[in-house]
């Protein structure tokens, strides 16, 4: 019997889709059997993050309706054999599905693989509520501004509320320069606020745009910093005890860089 | 000629208020108040008539009709004592005065955005409020953590509520009927645990602990 982990933020735009994406495939590169659910109907991304988009024949609510096997919606990754997607319907809307179906394909993924990641659309309304009825843990993503900290907070609030437990916290795009001019919001200020443990920190990378355009998941990526980050939430989500990157020694590497032009003190 | 209608009455939980329109005849008034009366005659039966609120009417005339309605219709009109007696009990029931020993809501965990707490007597957070939150009492509010996010205290009137917390920064802070924000851009956070009181008609904040 899998785990099913829903992402979700409650603002849009904070890298929710992206996170589904890359943890979804770091699960499977651990050699995990993982299925990433777009719940998001309507409005699906997560099969051109993953570079799945030509493949789709049946979508979600093929599934739920019984137009088709569950097996025949399951859309198989390019180069994990153990991953698959099961792509949201961009026709319908949220109200193509509800909570109950939500739940009873939940617990049909559950039975045939290790983790079942669900991408929750943005919003408190009905896509929330499906993308989080058969959830066992939530992941809620947020980054470093006070909107998405409000949204999150609230996000925690409803989770609660729903016997959804314990969520864990990934703060995405930070910036550790920034954050050290005082332009940003420190770590330690947001986990004051939301008071949940913290997963992992992403920072704002260009490899995630690139890799997004390109359809592959940057934690396939070895070199890039954001990279190594989301295989470290990997490992901490299966349970291993990841020190966190210190970002400070990039930022030391470049003002190393800046020393020897001479830029900084 | 369509007769206005110039009474009205209302039911309240002290008994049937009686609302007549100014600057109406009197005989027009009795007359619709009989009408009235006859078509629900076993409503009226028993009933009890708090009041009769006209702006126009001597007192003689009320008199007139409290006494017409007692005997006619054998409904039981209050005189000025009862009605004196009730007004002021509702007053002690309006205002919360429990703030120095009274009834108490404690709240255990954190209290996150779109939460609201309201509570008829004194509140205790034993943990956050987070911006976005509500707490409503009627007594004091005490926050063993954070208050980020909106206290009102005393909300039914008594200013002598006062709100508290271990880092005190609410978004809004209501006590009673006077309201402040947190200032504009940037300003110095509290380093220890504060008070807010109103003194005048400022809310006033202060450390509550002599040592620092």
């Amino acid at each position: 019997m899998g785990e099913v982990i829903v992402i979700t933020s409650g603002k849009g735009g904070v890298g929710k889709t992206t996170a589904t994406a890359n943890i979804g495939t770091g699960l499977a590169e651990l050699g995990y059997k993982v299925v990433v659910v777009d719940a998001d109907i309507g409005l699906r991304n997560l099969d051109v993050v993953m570079g799945l988009e030509n493949r789709i024949v049946y979508d979600i609510v093929d599934i739920v309706k019984n137009v088709c096997r569950l097996k025949q919606g399951l859309i198989k990754d390019k180069r994990y054999s153990e991953l698959y997607l099961l792509p949201a319907a961009q026709t319908k809307d949220k109200s193509a599905v509800t909570i109950e179906q939500m739940q009873k394909l939940t617990l049909e993924l559950k039975e045939n693989f290790d983790y079942v990641l669900i991408d929750c659309p943005a919003g408190i309304e009905q896509g929330f509520k499906n993308a989080i009825a058969g959830a066992d843990r939530a992941i809620v993503v947020t980054t470093p501004e006070i909107s998405a900290v409000r949204d999150a907070d609230r996000i925690i609030g409803l989770l609660e509320a729903s016997e959804i437990r314990n969520p864990i916290l990934i703060i995405n795009r930070i910036r550790i320069d920034m954050v050290k001019r005082g332009d940003m919001m420190d770590i330690d200020d947001m986990i004051d606020i939301l008071a949940i443990d913290l997963l992992g920190v992403i920072p704002d990378d260009e490899a995630i745009v690139i890799s997004a355009n390109k359809g592959e998941p940057v934690v396939a990526n070895q070199t890039a910093l954001a990279g190594q980050a989301f295989k470290n939430i990997t490992r901490r989500i299966i349970g291993e005890n990841v020190p966190f990157i210190n970002m400070e020694s990039e930022e030391g590497f470049m003002s190393k860089l800046k020393k020897i032009f001479g830029l900084a003190k | 000629m369509v007769r206005e209608n110039i009474i009205e009455f209302k039911g309240t939980k002290n008994g049937i208020l009686i609302y007549i329109k100014p600057q109406q005849d009197f005989e027009i008034i009795k007359q619709q108040l009989i009408d009235k009366i006859e078509k629900a005659k076993y409503f009226f039966k028993g009933a009890k008539i708090f009041d009769i609120h006209c702006d126009t009417l001597t007192a003689e005339q009320k008199k007139e009709l409290e006494v017409f309605m007692a005997t006619r219709y054998k409904i039981y009109v209050l005189n000025q004592d009862e009605r004196d007696i009730l007004n002021k009990s509702e007053q002690m029931e309006t205002v919360f005065t429990g703030i120095t020993e009274g009834k108490t809501k404690f709240v255990q965990g954190t209290i996150r955005s779109g939460q609201n707490i309201n509570y008829d007597g004194n509140v205790v957070i034993l943990g956050d409020v987070n911006p976005g939150a509500h707490i409503t009492a009627y007594g004091n509010i005490i926050v063993m953590g954070s208050l980020r996010g909106v206290a009102h205290a005393g909300s039914n009137g008594n200013r002598d509520a006062c709100v508290a917390a271990f880092y005190l920064d609410p978004t809004q802070l209501r006590i009673s009927d006077v309201i402040t924000r947190a200032p504009d851009g940037h300003y110095e956070k509290p380093k220890i645990p504060e008070l807010a009181k109103v003194k005048g008609n400022m809310v006033y904040i202060e450390p509550y602990l002599n040592r620092k």
